[in-house]
């Protein structure tokens, strides 16, 4: 009898220190019926005995890849882009953006304040919340970033690139910097580009803002060009 | 006289010269690196290869030896290709030609290099210092084993001594010739019986309760995941906003998981884990960063130094930590947007964990709790537009913006909110 009782002692013992206090199983659930969804859910994984992510293989099973019908434009939201990626080393379509002009109007002082916040987000972590290059990634070169981003009001390259090449860049992306077409709707990416030529104007006094108006009534006039290059790349 | 007078005459003229130069060497160095970093560092690093290659060893390379090629390169990298079969290849190698730099003058290029030079060697010199610092992890180690050994010896300890007593006792009471009355066994004991019983339903029905309200809520899940992703690096060090990958939180009802492009971005060119915060897993292990990365590069089919073809990307299969049953909608924007609420509320300082757990246990009472409290933020908010009797009564002064309407006073406790 006293055997046993150590015995068992001695077991709970161990199992309780055996007991890690880190949470690695979800634990059991109530009602599973309840609690997952028939239907299927974001990231949910699906039947690959029912479902298809190979448009080939769309006979036999039903083909889904989560993406929007090629060519679909949502309500709202800019035409596609005329000019596709440049392929490796080429820069035609990178020159060629400079053509287009920004399709959005002007910033209204909303539309500013939610453009900041967008700018903030997504481009200030490494281009710097004043737009100086130097991002908390970068952090004069003592962030993780090796590369310096571009300083975007005072660097000649930024402040001569028209909005159209600024949408090329933020959309495909230029050397080290990605491409934030998945972050960014097409309107977003424009009203960015707004954004960051004001703060130019803003950053350099009248002269930029006088230049950028001529700028931009060659490249209202440009915009026939890049129609036909719409047609093209149809 | 005049001998001594000529020795401290070249003495002082040469330290006064080795000072002057001194000065200016350093000038130059500095100047070196804030020409590098107006022009250079965009695309060349010291150490790293990124858009163009490393500069570390630059005059040891091709054509290099002779400044006078630098310079000529650096003024005009398209005309100096087409006599040079070395930067030929280079542009075969990067797809790219360097852009050009006529206003840089050879003294501005002769200080770049100096400063390249400079940091070349203080980079070779870095890693020697960077040795110790690896036995700390060990005594932050899990002591509860410890813990429980000692406990079970003294309680081992205890019950011997308990027995040793009685026996003693029953020794001294014979020896006294006390008449002994058969001892009853604990376990026949109807006091200690009745005492165990009650013992046991108490923690059985604590138990049971808890267990029974605990299903299906996963408070502290903290599953491993494909990559250890720190979001104490990435949100708190980097001060990464949460938008920045999970930017659908602000527009949409998930927050949705990053794609690899997200993590690219910056990880073509982040490939290692320098940074002087450590990283732990839930177990206290350290956990190397850098390995972390080439994980990453595995899914993403990505090889440093090459560029990247985002198509062979492989999606990484991340383990969903915070889940509501089906029967609950959850939207997150209506929440971040139009509530205004911080993420850290409900998620936990995310920014400080190595590993994400869930910080909130996700029940109704925890949802209804903060409707109930949480007071709702009518000023300059395009929501609430609709609410236009409560903005009359705002207007009126009969309701204060400030204070006093909680998410509970505008519809939030409905069941239908939740649950249609």
């Amino acid at each position: 009898m006293k055997k046993l009782a150590i015995i068992s002692f001695v077991a709970a013992g161990i199992a309780l220190v055996s007991c890690s206090d880190v949470k690695r199983k979800p634990g059991a659930i109530y009602m599973p019926d309840m609690a997952y969804s028939r239907a299927y859910e974001t990231y949910a994984q699906r039947d690959s005995s029912v479902f298809t992510t190979d448009p080939n293989d769309a006979e036999n099973r039903i083909f889904y890849n989560n993406l929007p019908v090629a060519g679909t434009v949502a309500r709202g939201e800019e035409l596609p882009f005329p000019l596709a990626k440049d392929a490796a080393g080429d820069t035609t379509n990178y020159v060629a953006s400079r053509q287009i002009a920004n399709p959005e109007a002007a910033l209204t002082p909303t539309e500013l304040k939610e453009t900041e916040r967008l700018y903030l987000v997504n481009c200030g972590i490494c281009h710097g919340a004043k737009l100086d290059g130097n991002g908390p990634l970068y952090k004069d070169g003592k962030g993780p970033y090796p590369a310096k981003p571009r300083n975007l009001v005072d660097d000649a390259v930024a402040v001569n690139m028209p909005d159209g090449q600024m949408f090329y860049v933020m959309t495909y992306g230029k050397n080290l910097m990605g491409s934030y077409a998945s972050q960014l709707t097409r309107k977003q990416r424009w009203q960015i580009a707004h954004y960051i030529k004001g703060k130019q104007a803003e950053k350099h006094g009248g002269a930029t803002t006088t230049a950028a108006a001529p700028a931009a009534s060659p490249a209202a006039t440009a915009t026939a060009p890049a129609k036909d290059s719409t047609e093209k790349a149809k | 006289m005049t001998h001594n007078r000529r020795f401290i005459k070249n003495v002082v003229s040469g330290l006064i010269a080795s000072f002057v130069l001194l000065i200016s060497n350093k000038v130059s160095a500095q100047d070196g690196k804030a020409l590098f970093s107006a022009n250079c560092a965009s695309c060349h690093s010291v150490t790293k290869k990124l858009t163009g290659p490393a500069l570390a060893g630059v005059e040891t390379r091709g054509p290099w030896g002779d400044r006078k090629k630098i310079h000529d390169w650096v003024h005009n990298p398209a005309g100096f290709m087409k006599t040079d079969a070395y930067t030929e290849g280079l542009h075969k190698e990067y797809g790219i030609v360097m852009t050009a730099f006529p206003t840089l003058n050879e003294k501005e290029i002769d200080a770049i290099l100096d400063y390249v030079k400079a940091e070349e060697a203080a980079a070779t010199a870095a890693p020697a210092a960077g040795a110790p610092g690896a036995a700390q992890a060990e005594e932050t180690g899990d002591s509860s084993l410890l813990f429980g050994i000692i406990t079970l010896i003294l309680a081992i300890v205890a019950f011997t001594l308990l027995q040793v007593n009685a026996n003693l006792r029953k020794m001294a009471d014979d020896k006294e010739g006390v008449p002994a009355h058969e001892p009853v066994p604990f376990w026949r004991n109807k006091a200690y019986i009745a005492f165990i019983t009650i013992i046991l339903f108490l923690i059985g029905g604590y138990f049971t309760t808890k267990g029974a309200i605990g299903l299906g809520r996963t408070k502290d899940y903290q599953p491993e995941q494909p990559i250890f992703f720190a979001h104490k690096i990435h949100a708190g060090v980097n001060q990464i906003n949460c938008l920045y990958c999970h930017g659908p939180a602000h527009d949409g009802k998930q927050a949705t998981i990053p794609s690899i492009n997200i993590c690219m971005n910056c990880h073509q060119a982040i490939n290692e884990y320098t940074g002087k915060e450590k990283i732990y897993n839930g177990e206290g292990e350290e956990v190397n960063g850098t390995a972390e990365i080439q994980k990453l590069y595995k899914y993403a089919g990505f090889e440093p130094g090459k560029p990247w073809d985002p198509s062979k990307a492989k999606p990484i299969e991340w383990v969903r930590i915070h889940n509501l049953p089906d029967h609950v909608y959850f939207n997150h924007s209506q929440h971040v947007t139009a509530g205004q609420v911080q993420c850290q509320t409900c998620h936990g300082e995310i920014n400080k964990m190595d590993e994400v757990h869930q910080f909130a246990d996700l029940s109704m009472g925890w949802c209804i709790n903060c409707h109930r409290t949480t007071e709702v933020k009518f000023k300059d908010n395009g929501f609430y537009s609709l609410y236009e009797k409560y903005h009359d009564q705002l207007k009126n002064g009969k309701l204060d913006s400030t204070k006093g309407i909680t998410v509970e006073k505008i519809g939030g406790t409905e069941c239908q909110k939740c649950h249609y």
